[in-house]
């Protein structure tokens, strides 16, 4: 799995991608070996059942809502840039103080993090996470062993710590402000190398 | 023969040292990648599987794993500092009496039995205190090895001091962040429970479960905070239930006491059975065993919180443990003290003869008393400890859960729910086993430096052997608690049984007179002699002067003061520091509450809303009354707000409807603020047009409504304010309901009403004067505003043509 610069000459727009996502050519050249190892048929595309080819994925409960969310609406094949784009916003957090204050967000930073998680439980994309959208999650994280009722309860309490507007549903902002403790750059990050 | 024993204790050395620097390694790895990957090593995967029976089993094998660490590195000094010497340099096996087994014992030296027994071949070898020689230097290197063995004992506690009291102060850390109640517990448990490393289908498993079990738990959890007693029987019971637990305690420590007399009696007389000599072994082993499950069925009476409960049942055992320990201590040293006094005698008596026989020692065996016998009752404690352990869990689990699993088939009752079913992991039980078992090795390790070793070979097959059990036939707990959230609980413990045991190792170093020929300290009438005797021989004079400065009284007594008033300072600054945490939380809580309340009562994110509202005057909780009734109003009326589907807003805000009236209780509740300050109006509110809704203070249950007075003079329409309600004012709330609405607000103006009324009069042939004179109108303009029905004007035309 070499890494020069013929494999990065096979990538359509590569400096832009690099500028875009914040990755180091090197990185983009491994991103690069791993989308190719995917793509069985080698059509220099991939589908959804690509994805699903991939062990760590079949057995996640949300499985399958992740792999949505690497293919935007109505697309059922992406191209390598979309992938690495996608993959872009794992990418560590770096601490760097330099920051300038009318530069766009960078496609790694904490909200764009917690965006993509949110977007794993916001089914129908209205912007906010509703009682039934929490009680399919559960009911894919729990299974059979928990009973309706007690799954009632789990969802309401949710609802009931997070919600501050009273609309009975979680939107990003109570999103983020309820997981402002956890240490997501740190979880929601994946060392490439 | 005598010298394969030897061998062996030398490869063992060999194979342990190599285990040491590997596991080292292992265990450094694992820190270093614990972020990246989750299940690296082996140990770290199979702790990831007991997870799924709720994370305290887990948290019990990661302590286990801890304890081995520690063990490890004070067996790598025991070994390094003290073994390794005496076997490399000391003088070998059977050159001098202490060294040797005895005559009269040689014959059976190296059966097996009595190998069990830590007698023969392993009594006189490096495995106990009385084989080390009290030669001041040995060796090429002119090693110390008598200082060496004290500073090793020392320094064995002083080490796993250091260890404990760090591990309790980075787990305060992480726990003292957020302190014990989390206000999103069930968003992040619902948000952040999966891992999504797991890409093993088993894993995944065992993943659902344990995320299972943990919501459970906090279900439970809540339940439990809602339960209300009869106070004075709870009392009263749990008065009982403590003075039952007493008795028992006593009973205990008194059982012990007889025994360890009665063993005495034994040690001289010589038919004994193999109860006899065990007995004080058995004894509390089974007391050890049996206790504990009386305990909790008697802590039934008490009726606590489960957490509650299980701090007291961990607290009783460790009682339990403790009071044993101590009385069989007191029961030995009852048995030393009489020791030496015979001893002093047969002193007298050998140096004697020694003197006169030294080229013949082999002969005589006779006046060698044996070596001090709490190390040997140590280490016997020690192996009958893991016998029953290993025993009971043979039976006690896999035995049982075969039988359940078997005899299912052909019994009457349904086996795996009723009586004996499958075992559940007692993780309180096998904690304080585990720490009362480290209480005992560092009390006997300054005796025995080969049950360090011993222990470390213990610690290990109980990883593997234990996590089998569990795996293979126990079943996770139905109701799941932590004692504690942070693991500081059973670190205090440790903590505890550490101090208790330096205790009585110290007083022996610094009181009791050493055995007068076994030992590396025979023939001082201190332990600590040795010290005082290498500080003068080996080290300049000024370093003996500065040593005899500082142990003067005059100085020592000053700088316990000082520390005392260190403890006070630093005590009394971590209570501010606690004190304004507690501040800060209760101010992030009442402003979140703040914010929950401002927006209720706004109910609307709308921009325009927004743009609209900051023209009216300051609310400053003045609406208090009239926001129900708005909210209420809105709803009533109120269509989707935003361009997104009807439907759905609409059954939104209809459900935020019936939520809302709860909430708003709750929120008045914690929300204590009154409206100080009212906008100057002219006059007190009166009550709103058109909102019968005003007040329902029974179900809203806000404060005091208010009194509404009107008087003649008053204005006929007011705003929410109690301002007389302008033109301005008016038009823009129409705006605003029109908007809602879903219509056009530029069609429409004040103006609108006139129209509507005129038009509607006309159509209902009101005459045309009558018209007038109700708009006030003075011209003929009145006619401009009658609009004309489309279709009345197409059945005229129709009349006219047709006639």
């Amino acid at each position: 799995m070499g890494c020069n610069a013929s494999t990065l000459a096979k990538i359509h727009n590569v400096d832009e991608l690099i500028l875009e996502t914040g990755f180091s050519s090197s990185h983009i050249c491994h991103l690069y070996n791993r989308f190719h190892s995917l793509d069985k048929d080698d059509k220099g595309l991939l589908n959804r059942g690509d994805f699903q080819n991939i062990s760590e994925l079949a057995v996640n409960p949300l499985g399958d809502r992740i792999i949505n969310n690497f293919f935007p609406d109505r697309v059922d094949l992406i191209d390598f840039n979309s992938f690495a784009r996608t993959l872009a916003r794992f990418r560590p957090v770096e601490n760097s103080p330099k920051k300038e204050p009318d530069s766009p967000e960078p496609i790694n930073s904490r909200a764009n993090k917690l965006k993509f998680a949110f977007q794993l439980y916001d089914q129908d994309k209205d912007g906010k996470i509703s009682n039934n959208e929490l009680l399919q999650v559960l009911r894919l994280m729990l299974g059979v062993q928990v009973t309706e009722e007690q799954l009632d309860n789990i969802t309401d309490r949710t609802i009931q710590e997070a919600d501050l507007d009273g609309d009975n549903a979680i939107s990003f902002e109570e999103f983020k402000k309820s997981l402002e403790k956890v240490d997501v750059e740190t979880v929601l990050s994946i060392r490439f190398l | 023969m005598e010298n394969t024993l030897h061998h062996v204790v030398l490869l063992l050395s060999v194979f342990f040292w190599f285990i040491w620097c590997v596991q080292h390694q292992i265990i450094a790895k694992e820190t270093e990648h614990a972020k990246r990957v989750s299940h690296l090593s082996e140990k770290h995967c199979s702790i990831e599987e007991m997870r799924h029976f709720g994370s305290s089993v887990a948290s019990y094998f990661i302590f286990l794993r801890w304890m081995y660490g520690m063990n490890l590195v004070l067996f790598g000094f025991t070994f390094g500092l003290v073994v390794i010497p005496e076997l490399l340099m000391g003088l070998p096996y059977g050159s001098i009496p202490r060294k040797t087994v005895p005559r009269a014992e040689q014959a059976k030296a190296m059966d097996f039995s009595t190998l069990w027994d830590f007698d023969g071949y392993c009594k006189y070898s490096v495995l106990f205190y009385g084989y080390y020689n009290n030669q001041r230097t040995i060796g090429l290197l002119k090693f110390r090895l008598p200082l060496a063995y004290l500073m090793v004992g020392i320094g064995t506690f002083g080490y796993s001091l250091m260890v404990v009291i760090r591990t309790m102060a980075s787990n305060a850390n992480e726990s003292g962040g957020d302190g014990e109640d989390s206000d999103f517990n069930f968003s992040w448990k619902m948000f952040t429970s999966w891992d999504y490393l797991i890409g093993n289908s088993e894993t995944a498993d065992n993943k659902f479960a344990s995320i299972t079990t943990s919501f459970k738990e906090s279900i439970v959890d809540e339940e439990e905070n809602q339960k209300d007693e009869n106070i004075h029987l709870r009392r009263f019971l749990r008065v009982l239930a403590n003075v039952l637990i007493l008795c028992c305690l006593g009973g205990s420590g008194y059982l012990i006491y007889f025994v360890v007399k009665r063993s005495q009696d034994f040690a001289t007389r010589d038919d004994l059975g193999w109860y006899e000599k065990n007995e004080v072994e058995i004894v509390m082993s089974l007391l050890g065993l049996v206790c504990p499950p009386l305990f909790e069925s008697i802590a039934e009476l008490e009726e606590y919180h489960p957490r509650i409960a299980l701090k007291w049942q961990l607290g009783r055992i460790f009682a339990l443990f403790l009071g044993n320990l101590y009385t069989f201590l007191f029961a030995l040293f009852d048995e030393v003290n009489q020791k030496l006094a015979v001893e002093e005698s047969i002193k007298n008596a050998t140096t004697w003869a020694t003197h006169m026989h030294y080229a013949n020692f082999t002969g005589n065996t006779s006046a060698t008393p044996p070596p001090i016998d709490p190390a040997d009752e140590f280490v016997k404690l020690t192996v009958s400890d893991i016998q029953v352990t290993y025993i009971t869990i043979l039976v006690g689990d896999f035995l049982r859960a075969v039988i359940v699993r078997f005899l299912n088939y052909c019994w009457c009752w349904d086996l795996e729910s009723g009586f004996p079913s499958y075992a559940e992991f007692d993780i309180s039980g096998n904690v304080l086993g585990l720490v009362f078992n480290q209480g005992v090795i560092w009390m006997g390790a300054f005796y025995a430096p080969g049950l360090v070793g011993i222990n470390v070979l213990r610690l290990l097959t109980s990883m593997y052997y234990q996590s089998w059990a569990v795996m293979s036939s126990n079943v996770p707990h139905e109701r799941i608690f932590k004692a504690s959230r942070s693991s500081n609980f059973y670190m205090g413990l440790l903590l505890l049984i550490l101090f208790l045991s330096l205790l009585p190792v110290v007083y022996t170093i610094m009181t009791l007179p050493p055995s007068f020929d076994c030992g590396p300290f025979s023939g001082k009438s201190k332990m600590f002699d040795i010290i005082l005797e290498t500080i003068e021989l080996d080290f300049p004079a000024f370093v003996g002067n500065i040593f005899s400065y500082v142990a003067n009284p005059g100085l020592i007594i000053p700088a316990v003061l000082l520390m005392v008033l260190a403890i006070y300072y630093l005590n009394a600054v971590s209570k501010a520091y606690e004190n304004s945490n507690l501040e800060l939380k209760k101010k992030m809580q009442m402003q979140r509450d703040e914010e929950k309340n401002r927006r209720n009562n706004q109910d609307s994110t709308n921009s325009i809303m927004k743009d609209l509202e900051d023209l009216l005057p300051i609310k400053s909780g003045g609406g208090k009354s009239t926001a129900p009734a708005n909210k209420a109003n809105t709803n009533k009326n109120d269509p989707p707000q935003t361009a997104k589907g009807a439907g759905k807003q609409g059954e939104v805000s209809r459900n935020g409807s019936r939520v809302n009236p709860e909430k708003e209780m709750l929120l008045a509740a914690q929300n204590p603020r009154i409206a100080v300050t009212r906008p100057p109006g002219p006059r007190p509110p009166g009550p709103l047009p058109g909102n019968p809704q005003l007040t329902v203070p029974g179900q809203r249950g806000r404060g005091q409504p208010q009194r509404v007075t009107s008087s003649n003079q008053d204005p006929l329409f007011l705003t929410p304010e109690g301002k007389v309600a302008s033109r301005n004012w008016f038009c823009d709330h129409l705006c605003l309901r029109l908007f809602r609405a879903g219509l056009p607000p530029d069609n429409y103006s004040g103006h609108s009403f006139r129209i509507g009324a005129a038009t509607s009069d006309a159509f209902r042939n009101i005459a045309p004067h009558i018209i007038k004179a109700m708009g006030r109108w003075n011209s003929g303009a009145y006619e401009l505003y009658i609009r004309k029905n489309i279709f009345d004007l197409l059945s005229m035309q129709k009349k006219t043509l047709c006639d």
